[in-house]
């Protein structure tokens, strides 16, 4: 049956085209077959992987008493299911809203805007589907199995979620605009949505550095809860988790919630919608004026200074790019409040912090590394410049090395003042973690635009990988070392094996990136 | 003693796979010339190009600038030339004084005299006002100006081009013309590839034009007229008439 044309589904049916390829590019040049083969590899690990979750849920299930975790483990996949999938659609509106792609062409034909937001928004919600579904649905399987088959509910649940998530991003993401304009609104929609994905992961932290007193509080009030109350299992906030579960009338009901703020949302903001991106496509060209009063710009010399200055410059200027790698810290920080708690009264403060700053300097250090050599904005102008690539290559580390440094100081100085041989290990393992991910990004780069950076293993997962092998490696190292063992010599040793393999070949590599298209 | 070619070009070859796309290509650009390289898309100019000023590897062939040997010595040669593409080469969030320091600063220019430089530079391509925004709010046009005076900030003595006019309005694409015609009274000597054949015909004081990889004909315009058959013929019909015989002959 051929679609009509200039239809919804027939534009649809485009969309989804398009999500699938670029699904597949994912998988570079590799045929149909090879791409099934991995995928249905990829959902056997997941099904077994997601086994001991199942067994654990349906344990889990069976308990009662204060203490039991299945409702709040029900409530904490909720939480963070569905803000993750509104950031998702948050980035996805906001990604359609400003690449002009084949937007444009859609815009000057005679088709209708509501059809065209819808058909895209449809696509979005598949994608979003897709990306939550393929770690969720293993877990829904293995519990249909061992708990029966109303845990199947979870797919028609997850797919209202998406759309539900969807309508909302879609909306905020207009608001957004109405409110702040085509030139604030790309930043604080990423910024916006960063956060409401990461939601979870701060919420458990939060969690888990209550007090043990506050903590008993909560889990006696999501497991007895008061009717009417935020954790009324009646309640309307716990609609989702009840229709996941399998009650039939809650499925109902949420599956046409989730449509009518989906329809509300395409159907209705459709025009509205278009008319922002003919608003951003207007503010690209305009210039952003640096603020009157300004003094005048006097130069200085050398190459290096001026390698250095120029990858402080589009650092300082990038608040989206700070806001993205401060979280990375943000998401480690409670790891170490953990630790610290979970040693009691005589912990180590080194036990505490160190792996944490581990983790941040190699983190930081691999991210700052990937902007600096692979989304290099003008690679061929540098190849045309008379410095060498050994020249390039140590100002850009230079350059990643102090704001890492800046970072770090005030932790490490902490450390030291505490435990001043502990704060020296640490100072020397942060570097030896920071430098392995430098060089590995350094030997292994992968072309990408500055906004990817917490995408870029997208396009090398062998290399994020490693990236995190190594981070791990040093952390476990640290903490070896602080508890005096020589069995620290391992994973230093395990690390120097992995950049080991990752050496550059021999042969001329490529100065910098190509140029993206 | 005749003075050194700015760029001499000798046998120089390259490859993707099974295509060649510069076939042992001979070509001279004299000291102080303006010389135009045409040719149908896929010629090889740009590849041509990109060899020379040492973004790309030649698989053969020697490449020499004012007698220094870019394979031998990339860097010596990369000291006096600029390499211009069709696609400006920015950052988008520095402003135009960033990057002419930028620039300077790769190049080893002493910051006062950069400094007077890029206000010249500045001044001549109207781009003083815009001095202290950000060039992710410019335009085509005033990007590929900004490329330009980033190019001619370190005053090369061989300048490269390629297509540099594309997509310019007809204000511009004129500042950027009398821009170059300047440098070449000042000395610098020019190669630029180029669609838009007046440019050629008014500018170039040589035209070379390049097929499959290989240089089929050069000389100055009354020169390419005289082999395509004599007359009084544009450039266009000059150009249209050779490439079109080099094809049959092939």
């Amino acid at each position: 049956m051929s679609l009509r044309p200039g239809s919804f589904a027939w534009l649809a049916a485009h969309d989804l085209r398009l999500s699938f390829l670029r699904m597949r590019s994912m998988f570079g040049a590799r045929r149909p077959a090879a791409i099934l083969a991995i995928l249905a590899a990829i959902l056997a690990v997941f099904h077994l992987l997601a086994w001991p979750a199942a067994a654990w849920l349906a344990r889990a299930g069976a308990a009662s008493g204060p203490d039991a975790l299945y409702y709040p483990a029900l409530a904490c996949a909720a939480v963070f299911v569905l803000p993750w999938l509104v950031a998702q659609a948050m980035t996805n509106s906001t990604r359609a809203l400003y690449s002009r792609g084949d937007l444009d062409l859609l815009l000057a034909s005679p088709v209708s805007p509501r059809a065209v937001l819808s058909a895209r928004a449809l696509a979005m919600a598949v994608e979003s589907l897709g990306s939550a579904g393929m770690f969720l649905f293993p877990i829904a399987d293995m519990n249909a199995v061992i708990s029966g088959r109303h845990w199947l509910a979870l797919y028609p649940a997850l797919a209202a979620s998406a759309l539900f998530a969807t309508g909302l991003g879609l909306a905020v993401t207009t608001g957004l605009f109405t409110v702040l304009g085509p030139k604030r609104t790309r930043l604080a929609s990423q910024i916006l949505a960063t956060f409401i994905a990461s939601a979870f992961v701060l919420g458990l932290q939060l969690v888990n550095v209550l007090p043990e007193g506050m903590r008993a509080d909560l889990m006696e009030a999501v497991n007895n809860p008061a009717p009417g109350s935020l954790f009324d299992r009646n309640g309307p906030l716990w609609l989702p988790v009840r229709a996941a579960t399998g009650d039939g009338a809650s499925l109902a009901a949420w599956i046409a919630a989730a449509l009518a703020v989906f329809t509300v949302s395409a159907v209705g903001l459709g025009p509205r919608f278009m008319a922002s991106a003919v608003r951003s496509a207007g503010a690209a060209g305009a210039s952003a004026p640096r603020r009157a009063g300004g003094r005048e710009h006097s130069f200085r010399a050398g190459a290096g200074a001026a390698l250095r200055r120029k990858e402080w410059r589009l650092l300082r200027r990038d608040p989206f790019l700070a806001s993205q790698l401060l979280l990375q810290v943000i998401y480690t920080l409670p790891v170490s409040v953990v630790l610290w708690r979970s040693q009691g009264p005589s912990g180590s403060l080194a036990l505490a912090m160190s792996p944490c700053i581990i983790v941040i300097a190699s983190q930081i250090s691999a991210s700052l590394t990937w902007l600096a050599v692979s989304s290099e904005d003008a690679p061929d102008f540098l190849a045309s410049a008379p410095v060498t690539r050994s020249q390039i290559e140590r100002r850009k580390l230079q350059a990643v090395f102090a704001p890492l440094a800046l970072l770090l100081a005030a932790p490490c100085a902490a450390l030291a003042m505490a435990e001043p041989a502990m704060g020296a290990i640490t100072i020397l393992f942060a570097l030896g973690a920071a430098a392995s991910t430098a060089l590995l990004n350094m030997w292994r780069p992968h072309p990408g635009r500055r906004s990817d950076v917490m995408r870029r293993h997208q396009q090398s997962k062998m290399v994020g990988l490693m990236e995190h092998m190594l981070s791990l490696c040093w952390a476990v190292a640290i903490v070896l070392a602080i508890l005096e063992s020589w069995a620290a010599v391992v994973p230093i040793g395990l690390a120097a094996l992995l950049l080991w393999f990752n050496r550059p070949p021999r042969v001329a590599r490529p100065v910098l990136r190509e140029s993206l298209a | 003693m005749p003075s050194l070619p700015a760029l001499k070009l000798t046998g120089l070859t390259k490859t993707f796979g099974a295509a060649t796309a510069v076939d042992h290509l001979d070509l001279d650009v004299r000291a102080g010339e303006f010389y135009a390289l045409l040719g149908p898309n896929g010629a090889g100019k740009t590849t041509t190009l990109r060899m020379a000023a040492g973004l790309l590897p030649a698989d053969a062939g020697g490449i020499e600038i004012f007698g220094v040997d870019a394979r031998r010595a990339p860097i010596e040669a990369k000291r006096i030339t600029a390499w211009l593409p069709d696609e400006p080469m920015l950052y988008d969030k520095l402003n135009p004084l960033e990057y002419l320091e930028f620039v300077a600063g790769l190049w080893n220019v002493d910051p006062s005299e950069a400094q007077a430089r890029a206000r010249g530079l500045c001044d001549v391509l109207d781009l003083w006002k815009h001095r202290h925004e950000r060039c992710e709010g410019f335009s085509r046009g005033m990007k590929q100006k900004v490329a330009l005076a980033g190019a001619l900030i370190h005053n090369p003595k061989l300048l490269m081009l390629d297509e540099p006019l594309t997509g310019l309005d007809a204000a511009v694409a004129r500042q950027v013309k009398n821009l170059l015609s300047e440098r070449v009274r000042a000395g610098a000597s020019i190669i630029l590839t180029t669609h838009i054949l007046e440019v050629a015909e008014r500018l170039a004081d040589r035209i070379g034009i390049i097929q499959r990889g290989r240089l089929i004909a050069e000389g100055t315009l009354a020169q390419l007229r005289e082999k395509a058959g004599g007359g009084n013929s544009s450039l266009e019909d000059v150009f249209l008439q050779l490439t079109q015989s080099a094809e049959l002959a092939a």
